[in-house]
């Protein structure tokens, strides 16, 4: 029975992420479009695109390897598993699985990594040139994603996800210092995502892409798993902030009406997250790349004071 | 849904104004530095209304309507005319550290707080343990980051941001610590708006010598009077 459950709930959340994820591109999108005056591409355009795609041939440069070729299915399926660490909708008993947030956070690490060869691998200088960024983002970036989470680990005496998800749930009083990380994390999924004073999602422009520099080699279906995995991966993210800042909701038992209910719920949270984000979109400029650190320092700062607090107090 | 305790709210404020004084030391745009302080102001004062319904001394929410009043509305609203006709936007200068180091460092500082306040804690406490800790710990480290901000930026409205920062902590201190007489608050406020008042002023030209002083404060203080002034001189 309990094999059973962990497999409804493998595959619930798997296929939601999967299926869910491109909204919220679409939906950022739809509200910075509307700051700028705009109407904005429809909600489903993302999903157009990725149906587009996948029926596209994929087109490999003479010059690149197999790491072109495996980049998008490594990073696929490292979201994938990634996924299997989030519960989103529906939180299955504590048993004794496999894996932990470090784990998590390796996996997403792991997608990164490939994506930034297969920008040198094709040898144009501007998958170069998005490789050596992001490379120089996560330098900084990495370290404070390892203390958020091991604040949040302080924080609920866990190191696993569920796990937290379930002291969020349980908790009477709101731990102040949940505050503090929500800010943390805030600024790691605007980082990872790719969003404004970080890089820019829009444009193509040279001088300041980012992700998008380094996926310019990668058509056709392998594209379309870049930009899925992409997608995930700031799903990911954003449930990690969502459950654990406002974990109401969450169904921890398996029957059709609290899955329901959890996933309006979690829908609705994520939404108002998504906005969130994309009014801070619009109400930043870009910043100057030796700037970033500082935005950096912010989440490093709070996740410092969180672990005093934890630790100390 | 869950019933959230006084206690708890209290904590959560103090730990945004922590925030809002990181925010201060790693914010360059003058105007957001202004608003984030007018935010931090407000965050007080709020802990002031909470600390009135948990105790229901009266003290309390006047001193709350005399923060909103004074530093949520009046200090930021002039600070901001001041910015506008200084027209000075960033504050991009730092003397002996940098922002992020200057962070770093501010973080030792609220451990070092903490550890220094650790064996106090028995003696002085006066609601609760936790909440005491927390409170004296951000309101002393609050005190030493408005410091850093003074003596890292180079701008004069920036320093006025630290000191109001400095003010606020002391105010979180004493919230916790204990209860100042409402005249000597409003004292304090007074000076505050009058200090503010002085060195946004002096902001015009604390970088000069007194002869070029009235040349570059006049313009400001009588705009009519020097335009037309200029339009002689250009005449002639």
């Amino acid at each position: 029975m309990n094999i059973l459950l962990l497999l409804a709930y493998g595959i619930i959340n798997t296929f939601f992420v999967l299926l869910v994820s491109p909204l919220f591109i679409s939906l950022i999108k739809k509200v910075k479009a509307h700051t700028q005056g705009r109407k904005g591409p429809s909600l489903l355009q993302t999903y157009r695109n990725l149906a587009k795609l996948l029926k596209k041939e994929t087109v490999y440069s003479k010059n690149s390897s197999w790491i072109m070729r495996a980049t998008p299915i490594i990073n696929i399926a490292a979201l994938l598993v990634a996924s299997l660490f989030v519960p989103m909708i529906y939180l299955p008993e504590p048993t004794n699985l496999v894996g932990n947030i470090i784990l998590f956070l390796y996996l997403l690490a792991l997608a990164k990594f490939f994506m930034a060869l297969a920008g040198l691998d094709a040898g144009s200088t501007f998958g170069g040139m998005g490789s050596s960024r992001e490379m120089a983002i996560s330098a900084l970036i990495e370290p404070v994603i390892i203390l958020v989470f091991a604040s949040l680990a302080f924080a609920y005496n866990t190191v696993s996800i569920p796990d937290m998800f379930r002291g969020a749930l349980a908790s009477t009083v709101f731990d102040p210092v949940i505050l503090l990380i929500a800010i943390s994390l805030f600024i790691i999924i605007i980082v990872e995502s790719s969003r404004v004073p970080v890089d820019n999602p829009e444009t193509h422009l040279e001088l300041t892409m980012i992700h998008e520099a380094m996926i310019l080699e990668q058509s056709g279906k392998n594209l379309a798993m870049m930009e899925l995995s992409s997608a995930m991966k700031q799903l990911l993210l954003m449930g990690v902030l969502v459950n654990i800042l406002f974990p109401w909701g969450l169904a921890s038992d398996f029957s059709p009406a609290s899955i329901a209910v959890s996933l309006l719920a979690f829908l609705v949270k994520a939404i108002i997250l998504a906005v969130v984000i994309g009014l801070f979109e619009s109400s930043c400029a870009k910043s100057r790349f030796f700037r970033l650190p500082g935005l950096f320092a912010i989440a490093l700062f709070l996740a410092m004071v969180t672990l005093i607090i934890e630790v100390f107090a | 849904m869950t019933v959230v305790p006084m206690e708890n709210i209290s904590q959560m404020l103090m730990v945004l104004v922590l925030a809002t004084a990181a925010i201060i030391i790693m914010k360059r745009d003058i105007r957001s530095l202004i608003k984030t302080y007018a935010f931090q102001s407000l965050l007080v004062a709020v802990m002031a209304v909470v600390f009135y319904i948990e105790t229901g001394i009266i003290t309390l929410l006047l001193l709350a309507i005399l923060f909103t009043v004074s530093k949520v509305l009046i200090i930021p609203y002039f600070m901001g005319k001041v910015q506008r006709k200084l027209n000075i936007k960033r504050d991009v200068q730092f003397h002996f550290l940098s922002p992020i180091t200057a962070l770093i460092v501010s973080l030792f500082i609220i451990l070092f707080v903490y550890l220094a306040f650790t064996p106090l804690i028995g003696e002085l406490n006066r609601f609760n343990s936790s909440l005491f800790t927390l409170g004296v710990t951000i309101g002393v480290s609050l005190v030493f980051m408005g410091m850093i901000v003074i003596f890292t930026r180079k701008q004069t409205l920036t320093d006025v941001v630290g000191y109001l920062t400095m003010e606020n902590g002391v105010v979180l201190f004493s919230l916790f610590l204990t209860e100042l007489p409402l005249l000597i608050e409003i004292l304090i406020i007074i000076d505050l708006i009058m200090l503010t008042l002085i060195a946004t002023i002096l902001a015009f030209g604390i970088d000069s010598t007194i002869e070029e002083f009235h040349s570059r404060l006049n313009p400001f203080m009588h705009p009519k009077e020097s335009a037309e002034k200029k339009t002689e001189e250009d005449t002639q």
